[in-house]
């Protein structure tokens, strides 16, 4: 149909606009029955992302533009929604677990989550600058409130501060690179940038330059990383949870538009980023050895992981794309995986966020603790579990990307070694001490069980049959080769 | 089908060992020795194989990017890995019995079988991912075996020297593989033509050098072993000296080797001087050693250095005495480890000065651990004898120079096993507490006595293992596979026939059939010679 004189495809848009009435439901519900449940907020949170999954599902493979070239929906961006979607789902079932003395309602909460994630998916299809930054942008503010929905704890007052100041300036950086790269090429849309960028002006590597920190600081590459402990650390559990994983999928999604479709893997533009990477995949691992606290740990492994993730931009376009998809379904997974472990324990809340309450975890909750160690061997990239082969798959790209490509191969695997203490140490505590302290009184909700199991599952199925992966994206294996 | 039993039969018993309650021992300690045996005794039907014929078994797994399969493979040179594997992982989970508390038997037994099924792995891996899925799942159980089940602080930090040391040894190695596949496109390379620069080559050949360097241990990439062996509970420094410590120089015989012939040779010079280095150190430094399992530590350092220089002669007489000297140090490693457990578990103490006299009370100790210092210290008769006997033989014909150090170490290895011996066995009984029995149990015994079996059958005859290997030494002489080695050997056989005059008309035919194709029977006349 068409309106306003721009043609508009709903089947594109039919995933945000099934979310959107999901989320306005919820809303809808709360406001009419202030005793309505938990689960039957979430319930609803969940139906709708596999309402949206299934909209998604006739665009596989397809390419699409719409909104006069504003959004598409193609290869590039199914993969992307899949993974928001799923982490969505995730987020619902570790949510359910929260403790009525956090603040917010649950609808808000709710609501506020798949508002975030249609933030998500509008960035992973925004085919020009503004609806990039409309993307990025209400991703982030409704992360802005989750940050705080904790806000009976100070810390989680603090993160929702520290997050909104410095992710403000970082939309500063990108809305004025914006404004600059539009300057050079006349136009916000992408191909015109592409065509800006094979001769580039010196407004164009300005505009360029600040988009990347703008970008960097969302992807928490180090040195725009320093928000991340504190925020990390502050926000309720699910919230951070989802943080690590949404925030890092979308914005990937912009980094690898722009690398492939804008600038070509191998421009010398992207130098600053390959440093970036490197020292993140040092930093992050480095700065995760002292923490004490679980979700700061998780905070600086999933900086390095960012780290390991742009070496697949290192590679020639299609098996580079395909290998930072892999990389992230492992990582969402994994990390999601890990979240869901602390959520179970903790029942909720955060008694499982000081690594001293997981010694001596294996005599007293020994499944949750071997669902752990699992999905720290695969942060760790230790063989059969999903890291590891998408840590192959890196390589593999680090070595096709010439001498940038590698010295990130070195960072890669020294990071690595790192992260073997980092991670072990963990699993040390876990499965090293004999004193256990009596069984915790535990929660008998089924929903973070069944997040863990998602994890696991998914944690160990792309490990040891990655193909399984390919099978599920033809178009990634046709032209891998 | 059997091949994957073999692998996956330990694995399968640890899980089951999951669905028996912690409290009930008894059932606990059978389901695990019943499990270890049978695999034993399944290992043992890959005897009947034709030794010219690999019996390989391969599935496709990962197609796109690059293309791997599941492929396991028992031929003549993993056979005898194999069953070196499941002989020793009988007697160290036989052994774990006695080390373990009770309340964390379950846990103990799991890990070491697990252990076992990755070493398996490791050694019916045909592929190179596959090869490395379990080079690097193998620091698992180790780690924790280490941490959790060993109970003493130094335990606990040779855990984590071991954790990094290996850990960066497998990062390199993926380095390598990742760099190899990327041009190959395939983790099947055994039998590929390789078209690397040779620069590029032997830096991906440095990698995988490096990764076997740090397992096996060669000096100086060997600091993570001495705490590891001394530490760590008996049963698993069994294993982990005893059949782990061989995972590198599989790896150099299975892949390295037949793949990078060429990076072989160039580097070949710098690895032969660390291994004498290696002989050298161990040996001296283990006649300085006051605690045992230290001791026995640095005498494998030594050992082992052996096999390095075996390889790196790139003399078809080394190079295959260099498996029976694997499988020979296996059993010795082993056995040894385990009776020192066992005097250290009676006498409370490692430290040499501290007891003596040993044998006087307990004659049937003394008969084992006779056995096996003797063995260890290369008497004839026994399988440590055939094998540094033939090394030194081999590569005397290639590396004169190096191997005349080398054999310094014979002298060494009597001077340090006789310390060790006469140390714990002879003399007026000298114990730091009273202790009411130190005879071996009939458990002890028994578990020991089929290691001892094996040494003194090898032996006897080592003819029986060393007539097996040459045909998984067809890389050695392929010329399609490896042009440079098969000169050399041929070069080698010259040398032979010049200096050693009786043999002459030997070598002679042998060399000329090489130089016309080859074919497996062709190392037959070289040994015998030497039988």
């Amino acid at each position: 149909m068409t309106a306003f004189g721009i043609s508009i495809s709903w089947t594109v848009l039919a995933p945000i606009v099934t979310l959107s009435i999901g989320g306005l439901l919820i809303m809808i519900v709360d406001l009419l029955s202030r005793r309505a449940s938990r689960a039957l907020l979430y319930g609803i949170g969940v139906l709708s992302c596999a309402a949206a999954f299934a909209t998604l599902l006739p665009l596989f493979g397809q390419s699409i533009t719409t909104l006069g070239g504003a959004f598409v929906s193609d290869k590039f961006s199914w993969t992307f929604d899949g993974i928001l979607l799923l982490t969505l789902a995730m987020t619902f079932l570790l949510s359910s677990l929260r403790r009525a003395e956090d603040g917010g309602s649950p609808g808000s909460y709710a609501a506020l989550l798949i508002f975030c994630t249609i933030g998500g998916i509008v960035m992973a299809g925004a085919n020009n600058l503004i609806i990039i930054f409309l993307g990025i942008e209400q991703l982030s503010l409704a992360l802005y409130v989750l940050a705080g929905t904790g806000f009976p704890r100070e810390a989680s007052q603090e993160a929702a501060l520290k997050y909104v100041l410095l992710g403000s300036l970082a939309s500063g950086f990108l809305i004025f690179g914006s404004a600059l790269l539009y300057g050079s090429a006349g136009s916000v849309g992408l191909p015109a940038l592409a065509s800006a960028a094979s001769n580039p002006t010196g407004l164009f590597v300005a505009g360029f330059a600040l988009f990347l920190v703008g970008l960097a600081f969302k992807l928490a590459l180090v040195p725009f990383h320093t928000w991340v402990p504190d925020v990390y650390e502050g926000s309720p559990l699910a919230v951070t949870g989802f943080m690590s994983v949404a925030v890092k999928v979308a914005a990937f999604s912009i980094l690898a538009r722009i690398v492939y479709q804008v600038l070509g893997h191998d421009s010398v533009a992207l130098i600053p980023l390959w440093v970036l990477a490197i020292l993140s995949m040092l930093v992050g691992n480095l700065g995760a050895i002292p923490q004490k606290n679980l979700k700061r740990l998780l905070g600086f492994s999933s900086i390095a992981q960012a780290g390991y993730i742009v070496v697949a931009l290192a590679g020639v376009g299609h098996s580079g794309l395909s290998t930072m998809l892999f990389y992230l379904v492992a990582y969402a997974f994994t990390t999601l995986g890990a979240f869901a472990v602390m959520a179970l324990l903790g029942d909720g809340d955060d008694s499982y966020a000081q690594l001293d309450a997981y010694r001596g975890l294996h005599l007293r909750r020994p499944w949750p603790a071997a669902a752990m160690a699992l999905f720290f061997f695969s942060l760790a990239g230790i063989p059969a579990t999903a890291g590891f082969y998408g840590k192959i798959l890196l390589l593999q790209q680090a070595f096709s990307g010439g001498a940038w490509g590698l010295a990130m191969a070195v960072a890669l695997v020294a990071g690595t070694l790192v992260s073997f203490y980092v991670y072990g140490k963990v699993v040390w505590d876990m499965y090293s001490s004999a004193e256990g302290e009596a069984a915790q009184p535990t929660g008998n909700s089924l929903a973070p069980w069944i997040a863990v199991a998602a994890g696991a599952v998914g944690t160990l199925v792309f490990g040891i049959l990655p193909q399984a992966f390919y099978a599920s994206q033809p178009f990634l294996s046709a032209g891998a080769k | 089908m059997l091949i994957d039993t073999v692998i996956f039969l330990p694995l399968v018993t640890a899980l089951a060992l999951l669905l028996i309650p912690r409290s009930s021992t008894a059932a606990l300690k059978g389901t695990a020795l019943v499990g270890a045996v049978a695999t034993f005794a399944l290992s043992l039907t890959f005897l009947t194989l034709d030794p010219n014929v690999a019996a390989d078994q391969s599935v496709p797994w990962i197609s796109g990017t690059w293309l791997a399969s599941y492929h396991v493979r028992v031929d003549s040179l993993r056979l005898f890995f194999v069953i070196l594997t499941t002989l020793v992982s009988a007697a160290c989970i036989w052994a774990a019995f006695s080390y373990a508390q009770i309340e964390r038997l379950r846990g103990y037994l799991f890990l070491i079988l697990a252990f076992e099924t990755t070493l398996l792995g490791l050694f019916t891996a045909a592929d190179l991912l596959l090869f490395y899925i379990y080079w690097d799942l193998m620091l698992i159980p180790v780690f924790l075996l280490l941490t959790g089940y060993s109970g003493t602080q130094a335990a606990r930090r040779a855990a984590w020297s071991y954790l990094i040391y290996n850990g960066a040894g497998g990062l390199v190695l993926l380095l390598g593989i990742v760099a190899l596949v990327t041009q190959t496109h395939s983790f099947e390379v055994s039998g590929i033509q390789l078209t690397l620069t040779p620069q590029v080559e032997g830096w991906i050949f440095a990698a995988f050098a490096l990764a076997f360097l740090i397992k096996t241990p060669v000096f100086p990439f060997h600091s993570w072993m001495p705490p590891t062996y001394t530490y760590a509970p008996s049963p698993v420094v069994a294993l982990v000296s005893g059949v782990q410590s061989k995972a590198g120089l599989f790896g150099l015989l299975a892949f390295a080797l037949p793949v990078f012939p060429r990076a072989a040779q160039v580097w070949a010079p710098a690895l032969l001087v660390l291994a004498v280095a290696s002989i050298l150190y161990g040996a001296m430094t283990a006649i300085g050693e006051r605690d045992t399992k230290t001791l026995v530590a640095f005498s494998s350092l030594s050992h082992l250095g052996l096999v390095w220089l075996a390889l790196f002669a790139f003399d078809i007489t080394s190079v295959s005495a260099s498996i029976l000297m694997v499988v020979s140090h296996g059993l010795i490693a082993a056995a040894l480890f385990l009776l020192l457990g066992f005097i250290e578990q009676r006498v409370g103490t490692r430290d040499l000065g501290q007891f003596n006299g040993l044998s006087l009370r307990a004659p049937r100790l003394a008969v084992f651990m006779l056995i096996a210092a003797m063995a260890a210290l290369g008497l004839p008769g026994l399988s440590g004898f055939a094998g540094e006997f033939l090394i030194l033989i081999g590569s005397w014909q290639t590396q004169p120079l190096y191997t005349s150090l080398a054999l310094i170490s014979v002298v060494l290895a009597c001077v340090y096993m006789l310390v060790l011996f006469q140390g714990t066995m002879h003399g007026p009984e000298r114990l730091p507490k009273p202790v009411a029995s130190l005879e071996l149990r009939p458990r002890e015994m028994w578990l020991v006595a089929p290691l001892l079996a094996a040494i003194i059958f090898l032996g006897v005859w080592p003819g029986w293992l060393n007539d097996r290997t040459p045909a998984a030494l067809a890389w050695l002489r392929d010329g399609s596979s490896a042009n440079v080695v098969a000169q050399i050997y041929l070069r080698a056989s010259g040398i032979t026939s010049a200096r050693v005059n009786s043999h002459r008309h030997v070598s002679l035919r042998a060399a000329r059939k090489i130089s016309i194709g080859p074919s497996i029977e062709q190392a037959r006349p070289l040994h015998g010679e030497l039988r």
